[in-house]
């Protein structure tokens, strides 16, 4: 038996460390700035987000009809329209380094996310 | 039951610091050779001294700027005799001469330095010093007899279109020689790669961007060598405003103008990659499919002047092209 | 045995509320597809109150039906996931959980139920990239845990034993 005392030291434990890391997150972000927009399982882009000067747009459709409607700006990316019925994809809002959580339009297939190290090249060529 | 559980917090602990254990150590080193910066990065076994060694060794043999070397020699006496590094690296690289056509041509030096690359005395060469270049540049003309290697008078050979080349078959060969089975060097900016990367995933490679600080994309490679050839990497402004490079067509001993920023051959032979790339920048898009149609044996990235990234069908699913770079990727095939 | 019956259809229903309301509540990762997990107080309950095959039984009912009410498929999916792991964790747990530790089952209950539903999500949309999303999934399943668990807890207190009790 554990003491009641005892979760209750093991839980708040947990909710600090959990706490602890979605600050971390905020603060040190992810590995790397590169951002990759996946369709049906695919890599169409690949994008460093360090590397964006202007903001620009990029309009992901298929033969289904489905469109997707991604905004790029220096540092960060998000889904500004959708033509899917629940749009958690556009309230999801800007991923970025520091706020690297993925962007999801189910219907549509479509993720963006933003990759650490691996998007990142292991030498140059040149 | 807290028995149990401290047997199951023990076992995770040690499961996790094992598998943290069992990571292959990385060993990296950087050095200066062949005139440029080299670095390398091998995984299991240190091999760092040994690779630094055989650069400097084959810089000894190679280097066109250090006339006590072999290819030194052979420029100021019109003839030299050669160990075997040097006859192979001469017959390879005339191998590729001929099948481009005369687009990589080792003689080509003398029209090199009369525009100043050698110097950093640039200058656009008279009409008249021109042809005088041209008839100097014919790389039928390089004789081997046994181990000795002759020129006419006035030619003069450069290995540097295929020197870093053959030292990254070299480094390839000391390193498996070694039992190393993964590694990545890079060579001047010849990438040479042994194996896949430790955990199994394949070497990922970025391909300089022509115009400006980052890269095209990245091109995913197992066990081969990457080199880029491109004009960007020295060139001067004449008095017209004309970026003049160093990259010199043979055939008109002017800098080359087909049609490309850059040219990045793929393969594993390191010398064909390096004396290839060179080739087809100065052959251009067209030249390069056909080339590449009739001999095989390598994949190539071509960035050209009109904004286009083309790659050969053999890399189409392992080159990514980064989306910000604003250029078009093409398949060609 | 009817009386068996009976306490476990309640006890479904009950389940099935909790779900249908948390499905208006709006999601609280924008994972699609991803719960609250309200309605796994219910399979806490039922574990510790009355026994494993009911509970099991009373929670692929409410997932399944709660499914058709008012889910998509990926939330059929993740709520099958999450609701299962929930049920084998405290499974395994109930030994080390005395009476009046309910609310902490109620917690283990939801942070495994929501590690299940993460890991759906991995699978079913191809990318590991969700698991970003773990830090935020342990606290709400510890905050939704720690309420729910609390309320059954009380209720718990409430109600006398002899309703619907069997452990095994």
């Amino acid at each position: 038996m554990i003491r009641t005392r005892t979760w209750i030291v093991i839980i708040a434990a947990l909710a600090v460390a959990a706490a602890g890391a979605i600050l971390l997150i905020r603060f040190f972000g992810a590995p790397g700035t590169t951002a990759e927009i996946v369709k049906g399982g695919e890599v169409l882009y690949t994008i460093d987000l360090d590397k964006v000067t202007t903001e620009y747009e990029i309009e992901i459709g298929d033969e289904d009809g489905d469109r997707n409607t991604v905004t790029v700006r220096p540092g960060m990316i998000c889904v500004s329209s959708a033509d899917c019925p629940d749009k958690i994809c556009v309230n999801t809002g800007w991923a970025s380094k520091n706020h690297p959580y993925p962007i999801i339009c189910m219907p549509h297939e479509l993720i963006i996310r933003i990759v650490g190290a691996e998007g990142e090249a292991d030498a140059e060529a040149g | 039951m807290k028995k149990n559980l401290s047997l199951l917090f023990a076992a995770a602990f040690v499961f996790l610091s094992l598998s943290a254990c069992g990571a292959p150590r990385e060993y990296a080193s950087d050095f200066f050779a062949m005139d440029t910066y080299m670095s390398s990065k091998t995984y299991g076994t240190d091999a760092s001294g040994a690779v630094k060694e055989e650069a400097e060794r084959l810089e000894s043999l190679f280097s066109v700027t250090d006339e006590n070397s072999e290819i030194g020699v052979l420029n100021v006496k019109g003839s030299v005799k050669a160990s075997t590094e040097t006859v192979e690296l001469i017959e390879k690289a005339l191998e590729i001469s001929e099948k481009t056509d005369g687009a990589l041509d080792i003689t080509v030096y003398p029209a090199v330095k009369a525009w100043g690359f050698t110097t950093g005395d640039y200058a656009v060469p008279s009409p008249e010093r021109i042809e005088e270049l041209r008839a100097l540049t014919d790389y039928e003309k390089v004789d081997i007899d046994g181990d000795t290697v002759s020129v006419p008078e006035g030619f003069m050979i450069d290995l540097g279109a295929v020197a870093k080349g053959y030292l990254g078959d070299r480094v390839r060969v000391i390193l498996k020689d070694s039992g190393i089975t993964s590694a990545i060097a890079d060579l001047g900016g010849n990438i040479v790669t042994v194996g896949d990367k430790p955990d199994g995933s394949p070497w990922r490679v970025a391909i300089r961007d022509p115009n400006g600080d980052g890269s095209v994309g990245v091109i995913e490679v197992t066990d081969k060598c990457v080199v880029t050839s491109g004009g960007y990497e020295r060139y001067f402004t004449d008095e017209n405003g004309v970026k003049r490079w160093h990259i010199i067509d043979p055939a008109t001993a002017q800098p080359a103008d087909g049609g490309l920023l850059s040219a990045t051959v793929i393969g594993e032979g390191c010398v064909l990659c390096d004396g290839l790339s060179t080739a087809i920048f100065v052959m251009g898009a067209e030249k390069a499919k056909a080339l590449w149609q009739s001999e095989g044996g390598f994949e190539m990235i071509l960035v050209t002047k009109a904004g286009e990234v083309l790659v050969t069908d053999g890399i189409k699913d392992s080159f990514f092209l980064d989306g910000g770079s604003g250029y078009e990727l093409k398949v060609i095939g | 045995m009817a009386k068996r019956i009976v306490t476990d259809a309640v006890l479904a229903a009950v389940a099935l509320v909790l779900f249908v309301i948390e499905a208006q509540i709006p999601p609280v990762v924008p994972i699609p597809g991803v719960k609250l997990g309200l309605a796994n107080i219910v399979t806490v309950w039922a574990l510790i109150r009355i026994g494993a095959p009911d509970a099991l039984g009373i929670t692929l009912v409410r997932i399944a039906l709660g499914s058709i009410f008012t889910g998509t498929v990926p939330s059929f999916v993740f709520s099958l996931s999450g609701g299962l792991l929930a049920f084998v964790a405290i499974l395994l747990l109930r030994k080390l959980l005395k009476e009046d530790q309910i609310f902490v089952a109620g917690v283990i209950g939801a942070i495994f139920h929501n590690a299940g539903q993460l890991t759906a999500a991995a699978i079913m949309y191809g990318t590991a990239s969700v698991f970003v999303w773990s830090p935020v999934l342990i606290l709400s399943g510890i905050l939704t845990g720690l309420f729910t668990g609390l309320v059954a807890q009380l209720l718990a207190k409430k109600i006398p034993r002899s309703i619907g009790a069997r452990r095994n």
